[in-house]
């Protein structure tokens, strides 16, 4: 039977059979603990879950592991997507070489040009994602990214394991069903007003400040915030991610293509290949823009671009407005004194 | 769960009068009631029983195409209901888990359907939206087969089963291994798998044990499956997209020949397509600006470019001279500004040469003079005739001539000016640079008039209905004999040369030998078919073949739609043979247009399109129109008539070397040098080598030797031929060329080969043609260096039909073949093979998953 562990307690529960204090592991979390969003924790966690998609978690998913969880198999997800990149680059790009000279010609350009495509559709897909998350936190005071550090208490494998926690990073709000409400209150121990987040959130909300339970008011304004950022971002970074595909696609990379290269100690030969690349961008953004030929063919990219830019706005519009029409009916009359209720 | 029960509570507990209400309601609406799940809260608070949950309701799913059609459809609606929700902002975390996906289809589709539009051909623009169904179906596909289906066969589970849970939200039974409903399988279903997994069957807890195991499997096939899908996926996408590749090219092939059958046989439909009417709608416009003024330059220039927009140049000229003949009624405008603009021109036209200011002042007439001068002679705001326009410029240089007269007059001898000079000056000039005519001409007296404008009408019309009907014959001609990606004759050019090679028997070994140099490709065709011509049986064979391959493309372009004329019986002479549907068409709309553009008075743009006659064999838009079908036609198929003559040759070498009849006069030497050029320049002979009258080093003392040729594995065995040294062209000998071009093209067609045509009675026909027009044609070519080396007299033949006749050279043919084909397989080869072993690895790493040993005592693994 394994028993509930409470996360929420300072505790250090030592695990260690044989007392060998010295090969413990030095813990950065031991409970669930809020961090904060910015590019730094950010780039950390990006890291730390792709060290691991890569390493820990394949080794415990192969071995069959029995504290092999949902999250590792999610976040092992990022290998078929990066090695899918890789290898779609390939296939197109490979064989090239081997090809005669003039069908080489013909097809590096386009193999090129895909290769940029994958980059710019999974570069299209992550940035676009802050186009809605940003406005949204700034105009709702919802930090629909917000992560935190979960602390996990292993089964041991066996009597001598005593490496039996490991830490993974969630969202606070990344299920709507159940978001992390408990992390958001402040730490009454340290000074901080327990709904101090809450308040900030009605605050922005428009719902009034120095609420009584400000936290119980802007939940169901939160979770319904957090279900439309998430369609938002859902619908938008795919289109994004299909802007950056077709920006790839243009002509003015050719130039690029034919100076680039990644060898960056070769200092004069990159720093022409990076400003290359920045005018190939600005060129190729302008050739997607105005298009070529007639009729659909030449507002093809202008429709895209169109789609993609409308649908964030629509995104972060339908986001930041309530469908909840404040209740007009008094608390108590709902609940009856008399009734007997089950509180969970 | 807990506000579920709260609210049955409380709907329970609602006053009697507001349920009947409720009921009431629900009855009226002819719905009706739910019926109340078997558990009642108040019952069981009432009784303070223990609450349980209630019963779950999930179950497993098993899906198998008889009923993935359905599941389809049920689960786009489930979609939809989803995306709904999420408007809504009341969707839950599965229900945003499916607007990713659909997310994922959305992006995908905006991809293709954005390179959709870049691409020009239907066939690259189908492949965009194969490419992403491919792409989406290797995703889903890749499991099922690499992962899925292994796993059952080696361990007798479904490792990615799909359960539906009381909400009715589909997901993967081991998605979380910490979270399996079990409770879904029945015992008897478990206790079916652990035999099948072999798990002891005596030891206690075995349930436990069995769901271990298949826990066990199940994550480790997951991990496996998120480690090899990246590689797979864009994989297969690409593997199933190269097999697609041929049949929806073949698809598209008959879709798009059929497409141009019907463009033909309903012209006058099918053009309204190209009718835009923009030379009509660009006339309103200058009508508007101009009606009813007087016709000048900037007027001309506008009416010129709205008519002969997008015209060739020929067609053009016509055109604009007969705008001009309409627009120009030789007479011009004189008022005020011609007289200033001539007296400027004038003093310009002095002080260029330095004159002094006050010299100039003196003897050029000012504006007011000037239209003293006019009004004098009665030219001041009237409509003047061409012819008096030199009067004009008479009248005003005899005033000049009077003026320089009187001031040399009050100038002392050595300053005086000399007048003769000065009046060459300003009167020779040519017209477009003369100070005075330049100025008269400016303003011409005719007016946009009705008369103009209504011709302008008509003829504007005339030219939109024709530009749309030579579209659409455009389009036809393009889509069957382009010289385009995908048309028809291209996509039969690229089938023909696949097969070909095989049929040749170029092996993919061979072509990775040649390593792309023209030179090895050559010399590999060239062994290739003395290998053939070996042996009576393969060469019969493959004649057969390359036979049935040509009369192929008269399948697909029907000789009575488009043909080469120049092949067909009785089609060398002007107005020879049958017209073909295409001909027809063409003649008829030329021909309705030049008459109807004819009657407007358009004489030179009639001539230009259609010619004076109808039949006339020259260079008009009409026969441009016909020829650039008939030409590309000529030119693949000469193509392959070569190939065809090129055997045909080689087996004579091969069988007969020494009954050729023009070649009885040589030595030993003499014919083997002959046949060793015969057979190159069959191979790699350009219409330049025609031009020159073949230029070959041989030897001017030649042996004497005159024993017959030995032939072995249907090449020449040479005796001289590459012995000998001190080689050169010998420019003066004009039998090499004449007996090259009769040995070549005029030897009879033998019985063997006769045999075979007779199959194939067109080609029969074209090649006997193909022959004899290469020895009309290019056989009576001039050259200078090289005057008297012509087998026929000359023929004034154009380099472009010499050039179509000449066709492509075997080697450059199958260079090209063989790239195409080596390009495929490198890269079929390297990503097949990488695609195979990693099904192979995923497949064998399977069976080292599950592996467990079992304590007998409590059942736990040890």
């Amino acid at each position: 039977m394994i028993l509930p562990i409470k996360n929420n307690v300072n505790c250090s529960i030592k695990f260690s059979a044989d007392g060998s204090e010295k090969e413990k592991k030095v813990l950065e979390y031991n409970h669930d603990t809020l961090l904060n969003n910015n590019p730094a924790t950010n780039a950390r966690i990006g890291i730390d879950k792709l060290t691991n998609a890569f390493t820990v978690y394949p080794a415990k998913g192969l071995k069959g592991s029995k504290n092999a969880n949902f999250y590792e198999f999610l976040t092992m997800g990022e290998v078929p997507y990066l090695i899918g990149s890789a290898t779609l680059m390939a296939v197109f790009n490979a064989a090239t070489k081997y090809f005669a000279p003039f069908a080489r010609s013909k097809a590096a350009p386009l193999g090129n040009k895909m290769a940029l495509g994958v980059v710019f559709y999974a570069l299209g897909k992550s940035i676009s994602k802050s186009f809605i998350s940003t406005p949204v936190n700034l105009l709702t005071g919802v930090d629909t990214e917000r992560p935190y550090a979960k602390v996990i208490y292993e089964l041991p494998d066996d009597v001598n394991d005593t490496d039996i926690i490991s830490i993974e990073h969630h969202k606070v709000f990344e299920s709507v069903e159940f978001p992390r409400w408990d992390l958001l209150y402040g730490d009454e121990t340290k000074g901080e007003k327990r709904n101090f987040r809450y308040d900030k959130i009605a605050k922005r909300l428009g719902m009034g400040h120095d609420l009584k339970d400000s936290d119980q008011e802007v939940k169901p304004r939160i979770k319904e915030i957090i279900i439309k950022t998430s369609l938002a971002k859902n619908i938008s970074s795919y289109l994004w991610a299909a802007t950056g595909v077709a920006l790839a696609f243009q002509k003015p990379w050719e130039n690029y293509f034919n100076v680039m290269t990644f060898k960056f100690w070769k200092g004069k030969e990159f720093l022409k290949s990076l400003q290359s690349f920045k005018k190939s961008f600005v060129q190729s953004a302008k050739a997607l823009y105005k298009g070529e030929g007639a009729g659909i063919t030449k507002h093809a990219g202008k429709i895209l671009l169109g789609a993609s830019v409308l649908s964030t706005i629509i995104g972060v519009a339908n986001a930041v407005s309530s469908s909840q029409k404040p209740s007009k009916i008094d608390a108590a009359d709902v609940i009856k004194k008399d009734d007997r209720y089950v509180v969970n | 769960m807990t506000t579920g029960l709260i609210q049955n509570y409380i709907a329970d507990r609602m006053p009697k009068g507001h349920v009947q209400n409720k009921r009431n309601k629900s009855e009226e609406h002819g719905q009706p009631n739910k019926p109340m799940p078997y558990f009642n809260i108040r019952h069981e608070l009432d009784n303070k029983t223990f609450i349980k949950p209630l019963e779950g309701k999930g179950r497993l799913l098993n899906e198998n195409i008889f009923n993935a059609p359905a599941i389809m459809v049920k689960d786009a609606i489930y979609d939809a209901k989803s995306l709904k929700h999420a408007v809504a902002g009341n969707a839950n975390d599965h229900e945003l888990g499916r607007i990713n996906d659909i997310g994922l289809k959305l992006g995908g589709l905006a991809i293709a359907g954005y390179l959709f539009t870049k691409k020009q051909t239907p066939m690259t623009k189908g492949m965009e939206f194969i490419g992403l169904a491919s792409f989406l179906a290797s995703m889903a596909i890749w499991p099922k087969i690499a992962i899925q289906l292994p796993a059952y066969l080696i361990h007798g589970i479904n490792v990615q089963k799909q359960y539906e849970d009381s909400f009715g939200r589909k997901k993967s039974f081991y998605q979380d291994p910490q979270f399996i409903p079990w409770d879904l399988y029945s015992d008897e279903e478990i206790k079916k798998m652990g035999n099948r997994l072999g798990v002891p069957k005596d030891i206690p807890n075995r349930r436990d044990a069995i769901q271990e195991k298949m826990r066990k499997i199940a994550t480790q096939n997951n991990t496996l499956w998120m480690l090899t899908a990246g590689f797979a996926t864009p994989i297969m996408s690409a593997l199933i997209c190269n097999q697609t590749e041929p049949y929806l090219s073949k698809y598209l092939d008959k879709l798009q020949n059929k497409k141009a059958d019907k463009i033909i046989s309903n012209l006058d439909k099918y053009s309204e397509k190209y009718k835009t009417n923009e030379i009509s709608k660009n006339l309103e416009k200058i009508i508007d600006l101009y009606r009813d003024k007087p016709v000048n330059a900037e007027l001309k220039k506008l009416l010129n470019q709205t008519f002969t927009n997008g015209m060739d140049l020929v067609t053009a000229e016509g055109v604009k001279a007969d705008l001009k003949m309409l627009l120009d009624d030789t007479t011009y405008e004189i008022d005020e500004k011609t007289a200033k603009e001539i007296s400027k021109n004038l003093r310009e036209k002095l002080s260029e040469q330095n004159f002094n200011k006050e010299f100039i002042r003196q003897i050029i007439p000012d504006e007011d003079k000037m239209i003293q001068i006019f009004k004098e002679n009665h030219f001041m705001n009237q409509k003047t005739a061409e012819k008096d326009l030199g009067t004009i410029s008479q009248k005003i240089l005899f005033v000049i001539r009077n003026n320089v007269l009187s001031y040399n007059e009050s100038m002392p001898e050595g300053k005086k000016e000399d007048l003769n000079y000065i009046i060459k000056l300003l009167a020779n000039n040519k017209e477009k640079n003369h100070p005075i005519k330049k100025a008269l001409k400016k303003v011409s007296g005719s007016i946009f008039n009705s008369r103009i404008i209504e011709t302008l009408k008509k003829v504007a019309s005339l030219m939109d209905d024709f530009r749309a009907k030579t579209n659409s014959l455009d389009e036809y001609a393009c889509i069957k004999v382009g010289a385009a990606p995908e048309t028809v004759i291209a996509n039969y050019w690229t089938n023909t040369q696949k097969d070909l090679l095989k049929i040749i028997g170029i092996s993919k070994k061979d072509i990775e030998k040649t390593h792309f140099d023209i030179g090895v490709i050559g010399k590999l065709v060239r062994n290739k078919f003395e290998k053939i011509v070996s042996d009576k049986k393969t060469y019969l064979e493959v004649m057969d073949k390359i036979a049935q391959k040509i009369s192929e493309l008269d399948t697909l372009i029907k000789p009575s739609d488009i043909s080469a004329s120049l092949l067909r019986n009785g089609g060398d002479m002007p107005q020879g043979g049958a017209k073909t549907a295409y001909e027809s068409t063409v003649d008829a709309v030329f021909n309705r247009f030049a008459k109807a553009i004819n009657k407007t008075g358009f004489k030179q743009t009639a001539k230009t399109v259609a010619g004076v006659n109808p039949n006339d064999n020259v260079g008009t838009l009409k026969n441009l129109q016909k020829a650039y079908a008939s030409d590309r036609l000529l030119g693949v198929k000469s193509s392959f008539l070569r190939l065809y003559n090129t055997l045909y040759f080689y087996r004579r070498v091969a069988e007969k070397p020494n009954d050729f009849e023009y070649l009885q006069y040589y030595t030993r030497e003499g014919k083997e040098e002959i046949i060793e050029f015969c057979k190159q320049f069959l191979i790699d002979g350009h219409s330049s080598d025609y031009a020159t009258k073949f230029y070959m080093p041989r030897n001017p003392h030649p042996s004497e030797d005159r024993t017959p040729l030995e032939v072995k594995e249907g090449k020449i065995v040479n005796a001289y031929y590459g012995k000998t040294e001190e080689l050169a062209d010998i420019a003066g000998d004009k039998y090499f060329y004449q007996d090259i071009m009769r040995t070549l093209f005029e030897t009879e067609i033998d019985d063997e080969l006769s045999n075979i045509l007779d199959k194939h009675l067109f080609i029969k026909e074209e090649f006997e043609n193909y022959r004899s027009l290469i020895l009309n044609k290019i056989g009576g070519e001039k050259y200078f260096a090289k005057p008297r080396h012509m087998v026929r007299p000359d023929s004034h033949a154009g380099s472009e039909l010499k050039f179509n006749l000449t066709g492509i050279a075997m080697d450059e043919f199958f260079y090209k073949a063989a790239q195409q084909t080596y390009n495929t397989n490198k890269w079929l080869k390297m990503f097949a093979g990488f695609g195979a072993g990693l099904l192979g690895v995923t497949v064998l790493t399977q069976f080292f998953f599950g592996k467990m040993k079992y304590n007998r005592e409590t059942g736990k693994k040890q």
